[in-house]
Order: C-alpha cells, then structure tokens, then sequence
C-alpha cells in the first residue's frame, strides 16, 4: 500500500448530505476518459467464447476457467484461492460478474466525466464508490505497467524526463491524490 | 454395500458439517492506498473506522489479514465483493498454513 498527499488543486469536496463534486481541466477530463475507456476495452477484450450456450451465458457461466495470461488482466480479475482447481471452478462461475460490475463502474465514470458541464462531476455515494473502484482499476493498471511490485517509491520519482514512464508515473499519482481526495470526502460522513 | 452407503453417508455429512469454518484474507498490495482500503472494509464489511484501520494496519504490517469468517459459500461472496473493488483477496480454510 501507499500514502499520497500532493498539495494540489482541491480534488472532490463533499456538497452537503450525499453530493461530492470535484472541477476537471478540459484536458484533466480527457485523459481521465482515456483511461477509463482503455479499462473497459481490456475487461471487454476477455469475452465469453461461450457464445453458443446462451443459457450459460444468462446466468454468469463463462468457458474461462483459467486465469488471464496479461498481467493487468490478471492483477483487474485475481484468483480467489490459492489452489488452481478451486480457483478455476470459482472463476469459471463468477469472473463474468465480477467483469460486469468492474465495466460498470467504469462505464459510470465515463458517462459522469463525459455528461459534466464546465468540467464540473457530482456524484452521489454510490456514484463516488463506482468512481472509487474505476479510479482503483486504472491504478492497478498502471501500477503493473510501471513494475510498483518490484520499484521503489523513490525510484519512480526519480526517473529521467525522456523515460516513456514517468508520464504514466506522474498520471499514476496524481489519480491517487484524487482518489485520496474522494475517500475524505466521504469519510467526512462516515465521522 | 449398505454399510458401504452409510459410510459415505457419513464422511458426506462430515463436509457439510464440518465446523472449521473458512475465512477471506486481504493480502498487501503496493498499489492499493491505506485510506482506501479502509474505507473499502467499512463499506463492505460494517466496520468502524477504528476496526478497518485496525486490520488495514495489520495487512500493511504483516502482509495480510483475516477480514472475515463463515461458511465457504458466505466467503467466496465476500472475496467477489472485495475483487470488486480491487482489493487483493483470497479464502480458504481457517485451519489451511498461510
């Protein structure tokens, strides 16, 4: 786990009862589409080849049963137990839910970054969790593409301004000081 | 062969009752933010902020924690809700060497 604390900007901010609002830049928002867009593909790109069983289909039974070879695939959809017979059998009866629910809350970001006035997002506590879960799979993402199991920290802060990573490294933090932003947000409530 | 069936019977009745329960075990993660695990505990599980930040202390600390226990069906539900949400999770017998 990481603690982030950037001093920037004032992120979501809590509107009374059940309504957090955050201000997004023209181009804060289209990267933020970018890449909750990127997160839907992959998650689509997993289909059920169990197209000629739509009973299965119907009710969440996919053909996979083994886990995703791509890492970030791996990493947005885990095993849910160490020994590889029970977790195929777990995965072959839920991974399609679990890539449903991870397309929704990434579905639901989009539509709020896209249908937002000004740059101007308000969710409600529902919303803000499916913001939260959105924003978590994308950093999860990132995280695997920038090796953070094996790197430092203070690695990642130090890489050279030509180096393709530090883009998605300076990305990477800044959606973990807006995600921090969102859970005060609603911790606030919770006090 | 009816002693045969009795004895399945048995070691059947033996699975389903079993009282070793089972229990979901959050795992540390680089990526996942200490303030977010918490709040996703609270949310999932009813916890305080004080108990969730209990136990995210203890998977940060000690690599993982049990967040919860009871009978495998009710495990397997918590560990898709944590996957959910990210949250690296697995269950398994309490019993079962981590």
């Amino acid at each position: 786990m990481s603690e982030e604390s950037k001093e920037r900007q004032t992120g979501f901010r809590r509107h009374g009862d059940d309504a957090f609002v955050a201000e997004f830049s023209v181009s804060e928002s289209e990267v933020l589409v970018n890449l909750v867009e990127q997160i839907i593909e992959l998650l689509g790109e997993r289909k059920d080849s169990h197209s000629d069983d739509p009973l299965a289909a119907m009710v969440g039974i996919t053909s996979h049963d083994s886990p995703p070879d791509d890492d970030v695939l791996l990493r947005l959809l885990p095993n849910a137990y160490a020994d590889q017979v029970d977790a195929s059998e777990f995965r072959r009866y839920t991974e399609a839910t679990l890539r449903a629910k991870k397309t929704a809350h990434a579905m639901s970001m989009r539509i709020d970054l896209k249908s937002a006035s000004d740059g101007c997002v308000e969710v409600d506590h529902e919303g803000a969790n499916a913001w939260l879960g959105a924003m978590n799979d994308i950093r999860l993402a990132l995280g695997v593409r920038l090796n953070v199991e094996e790197k430092s920290h203070e690695e990642l802060e130090i890489l050279a301004p030509d180096d393709p990573l530090r883009g998605v490294y300076a990305v990477y933090s800044w959606l973990g000081w807006l995600q921090e932003s969102l859970i005060m947000a609603l911790m606030d409530q919770a006090l | 062969m009816v002693r045969l069936d009795e004895k399945i019977d048995e070691d059947i009745q033996a699975i389903f009752t079993s009282d070793r329960p089972w229990t979901t075990i959050v795992w540390d993660d680089p990526v996942n933010l200490m303030s977010y695990v918490t709040y996703v505990l609270m949310e999932l599980f009813g916890f305080t902020r004080e108990k969730a930040h209990e136990l995210m202390m203890k998977v940060h600390t000690e690599g993982k924690a049990v967040v919860s226990s009871g009978s495998r069906e009710e495990m397997e539900h918590d560990v898709a809700r944590l996957h959910e949400y990210g949250l690296w999770a697995t269950l398994q017998r309490e019993d079962q060497s981590l």
